[in-house]
């Protein structure tokens, strides 16, 4: 079969670095083919060169029958590329018709006047919609449809323009369970049309469930390319990473978490909102609690309300059998809490910081006077505290003065989890930590909260990947509509039971 | 924030964003030299362009602490004006000694920042609006207690104060804004609070998880910047030995052409004290060259406006090409 786009001898270089060395790359009609690799393998580079983005360093790309040395978005789009980046691109304040067409929408003329032809636009989007399975009306704004909406509505976009070739970047980050269900049928359906779709995931279970092809990259080589079927997911992640990931990181055999005294307890922890209810939990010593359910079910919402980032209606907190007051993070961190969020770029880290800056800015707030501005800056304390932490949790970067926003995702993470460290937190909350970061740095983390929970830390764990949880938690408290419905032990907890409770099936 | 202590190498991006601010100031008086050397090199120029300066310099550290913040004060022109016209009225009508009207002054600087910072705080709107409308407000507030007159007749002691030079090339209000500025710079590197607004001007949210209280610093910025007004109003009616009811009007734009001149990030986040001064002087300097060289006052507007535009090209273009 003829491939739509063969990609071969691709090298990119820039200003001191191979970001890709001679890789190839090919697109069958018809195909998923997934590209794997850790963060910084050389993923989105690829991508940026099939889109035009970038040029490469030397290497061909031909697209039906075309020999190119290097695309630009033009000629990417007129050969029918498109991605779909994991940040959406869509524009919420256009209707879901007008996004569709944005850049091209097609005119008529009135009086002699061009204006924007909204029927024929409608004409046109109706069937991609419905091939797509979008079924709001094309008026609605984009800005009110929930993040898969919103994915489907990007994947007609690329559908309008004739795309034959669809790069889907990371596209289940942010869906749960049967949100994934009705894309990977989506997918199917444009497989059979003819369409080559690219599949680039962090999520190593779905690679078999939607992948025809997998082609593995390391470091901006090329490791290979194998049929989905011939290849299990440990030997891929050996590919990917080099090395043997072992697959559990939970406590020494034989630990009972029940008979460890409680460390941390939440008492009726409930918010005005209504998106969680009266949660109650207890922590013990040397355990990780982990918290599953589905996108909205209330974890992330609890657990701002137990760290006073947003108010709480209601509830106690305790740490070691004393009652915490908390009215804001502030407060929490003075009184031993720390928490890392969910969404890294936007609540992570100050951008204009160094990794140094950024790491003791916790340590700093926490031994400060009179509301966090009383005190002096000790050059000697931030230097040793980004320097430990540097080492202990072996983060990559030139020297601790590199800007934290140039590192990368799992650095940054680091980064990150390294200020809560220096402010020697007595409970951390881990909300998606390992969200879009590569595998050899996922487990690097889960090592790490091992480790804290070891030394008699609290470690809270919100995530929605299941696997994750099952193979790090001690005990998993399930969510579902603002309320926990359950807590199961990592004996009895199974993938099955999880989605039963959280979905109530 | 923290100095490198390795070696960068000297690009062009580099050089800019440590020597940019420096280099225009020094690029103006080369100009200045060339076209009118009569005007540089005399023993009162100097104490003339500190003079001139000092309003803006003050107000432009004030400015500052908003913009690093990614806000603006648009307020501090009318507070500059406000807390002199307070100052003077305190001196005269009430009888006051001058060192006590002068502290109500700045005084009433600090207050009116504290009313911008609690109407930020509280309605939640963007800085700009609240501050625009707060600038109307105490513009109309001045012509209200002054009567629309000018207020004069200030005590000796405190005009022959006010005009003092120190070694005949130092001016006493130059000395208000350098001390100023020395403590806001102390402000700004070696504490916490410093440190604070630096990290909520580069990233709220974060800052809010850290524990940094987003709304006590903003009420701080907003006194701080208050304060500073207070402070130029002062200085304003001490130069002039009268306290106008229109006075302040425009300075804002000065104040924050001098931050965005100085390298102030005018998304947050970046900047430093030293640099406003330089600002301030820059702008103190170009007016004072084209003064000595005749040129109309509304020529060096339009001087003023591409300077802004040029220098803030130059400074977005560098940090865009560094991230490629």
């Amino acid at each position: 079969m003829e491939p739509l786009i063969k990609m071969s001898g691709i090298t990119k270089e820039f200003p001191g670095v191979k970001a890709l060395d001679n890789i190839s790359f090919d697109i069958l009609p018809g195909e998923v083919h997934v590209l794997i690799g850790e963060n910084g393998a050389g993923k989105s580079t690829l991508m940026k060169i099939l889109s035009g983005v970038y040029t490469p360093t030397s290497g061909k790309i031909i697209c039906n029958g075309h020999e190119y040395s290097a695309l630009d978005t033009k000629t990417s789009y007129d050969e029918g590329i498109a991605i779909v980046y994991q940040e959406l691109s869509v524009i919420n304040e256009l209707s879901i018709l007008e996004n569709l067409f944005v850049g091209k929408l097609p005119t008529k003329k009135v009086c002699g006047v061009p204006v924007v032809d909204y029927k024929l636009m409608k004409e046109k989007a109706s069937t991609v919609l419905e091939q797509v399975g979008l079924h709001h009306d094309p008026g609605t704004l984009v800005g009110d449809l929930a993040i898969p909406d919103k994915q489907l509505c990007e994947i007609a976009k690329a559908l309008v323009s004739g795309a034959k070739v669809i790069v889907l970047d990371e596209p289940t980050t942010s869906l749960t369970t049967s949100e994934v269900e009705n894309l990977h049928n989506l997918i199917r359906k444009l497989k059979a049309e003819g369409c080559g779709i690219v599949y680039i995931s962090h999520k190593m279970s779905e690679l078999h469930q939607i992948g025809d092809r997998i082609t593995v990259l390391k470091d901006g080589g090329y490791v290979g390319t194998y049929p989905v079927e011939d290849i299990t997911i440990d030997e891929l992640v050996t590919l990917m990473v080099g090395r043997e990931i072992s697959g559990t990181y939970l406590a020494e055999d034989g630990f009972d978490p029940e008979s460890q005294p409680v460390i941390f307890e939440a008492k009726n922890i409930s918010r005005a909102d209504g998106t969680c209810k009266n949660i109650s939990f207890q922590l013990h010593k040397g355990e990780i609690l982990g918290f599953a359910g589905l996108v909205g079910a209330g974890r992330t919402e609890t657990m701002e309300a137990i760290f006073g980032a947003v108010p709480k209606s209601g509830g106690q907190v305790f740490l070691n059998g004393k009652e915490l007051h908390i009215n804001s993070p502030y407060s929490a961190i003075k009184q031993g809490l720390g928490m890392l969020t969910e969404n890294r770029r936007e609540t992570g880290f100050a951008n204009n910081f160094s990794c140094k800056n950024n790491i003791s800015l916790v340590p700093f707030i926490k031994t400060s006077t009179a509301g966090g501005i009383g005190g002096m800056l000790n050059g000697k304390d931030e230097q040793r505290w980004a320097q430990e932490q540097k080492e202990s949790l072996s983060i990559k970067c030139t020297s601790v003065d590199q800007m934290t926003v140039d590192l990368s995702g799992g650095n940054q993470q680091k980064v990150i989890l390294g200020k809560w460290m220096a402010a020697e937190s007595e409970v951390l909350i881990f909300d998606e930590p390992t969200k879009g970061i590569d595998v050899g740095s996922k487990s690097e983390i889960y090592r790490l909260m091992r480790r804290l929970a070891n030394e008699g830390k609290g470690v809270l764990m919100v995530s929605s990947e299941q696997t994750e949880l099952l193979s790090v938690c001690d005990r998993i408290a399930v969510f579902r509509g603002g309320e926990l419905r359950g807590i199961l032990s990592s004996a009895e907890a199974t993938e099955e039971k999880i989605v039963k409770i959280s979905t109530n099936e | 924030m923290s100095e490198s202590k390795a070696k960068k190498s000297l690009n062009f991006g580099t050089i800019w964003q440590r020597y940019g601010t420096i280099g225009i100031l020094l690029l103006i008086l080369i100009l200045l030299a060339v076209l009118k050397p009569s005007a540089v090199f005399t023993s009162t120029s100097i104490p003339q362009i500190l003079k001139q300066s000092s309003v803006n310099i003050l107000l432009a550290l004030g400015e500052f602490f908003a913009i690093l913040l990614g806000y603006i004060d648009l307020s501090i022109s009318a507070a500059c004006g406000l807390t002199g016209m307070v100052a003077a009225i305190a001196m005269t009508s009430w009888g006051l000694p001058w060192v006590l009207a002068c502290l109500i002054g700045v005084l009433a600087g600090t207050l009116i920042g504290a009313v911008n910072g609690f109407l930020i705080n509280k309605t939640g709107l963007h800085p700009f609006i609240i501050t625009l409308g707060t600038q109307t407000i105490y513009f109309g507030v001045m012509l209200v207690v002054s009567h629309s007159q000018n207020v004069y007749g200030f005590p000796a002691q405190f005009s022959a104060i006010m005009s003092m030079e120190f070694f005949g090339i130092l001016p006493f209000n130059a000395c208000i804004a350098l001390a100023a500025a020395v403590i806001l710079w102390f402000v700004t590197t070696r504490t916490k609070l410093g440190r604070n607004l630096y990290a909520l001007g580069g990233n709220r949210e974060a800052a809010w998880y850290s524990g940094i209280n987003v709304h006590l610093h903003q009420m701080i910025v907003y006194m701080i910047s208050g304060t500073c007004a207070g402070l130029a109003g002062v200085v304003l009616i001490g130069r002039l030995n009268a306290a106008a009811p229109t006075a302040g009007t425009g300075y804002e734009t000065y104040a924050i052409a001098a931050t965005i001149i100085g390298g102030t990030s005018f998304f947050g986040g970046i900047g430093k004290i030293p640099g406003v001064v330089v600002g301030g002087l820059i702008i103190g300097i170009i007016n004072y060259g084209m003064t000595v060289m005749m040129i109309e006052s509304s020529y060096q507007k339009i001087v003023m406006g591409a300077l802004i535009i040029i220098s803030v090209t130059i400074d977005h273009f560098v940090s865009t090409s560094s991230k490629k």
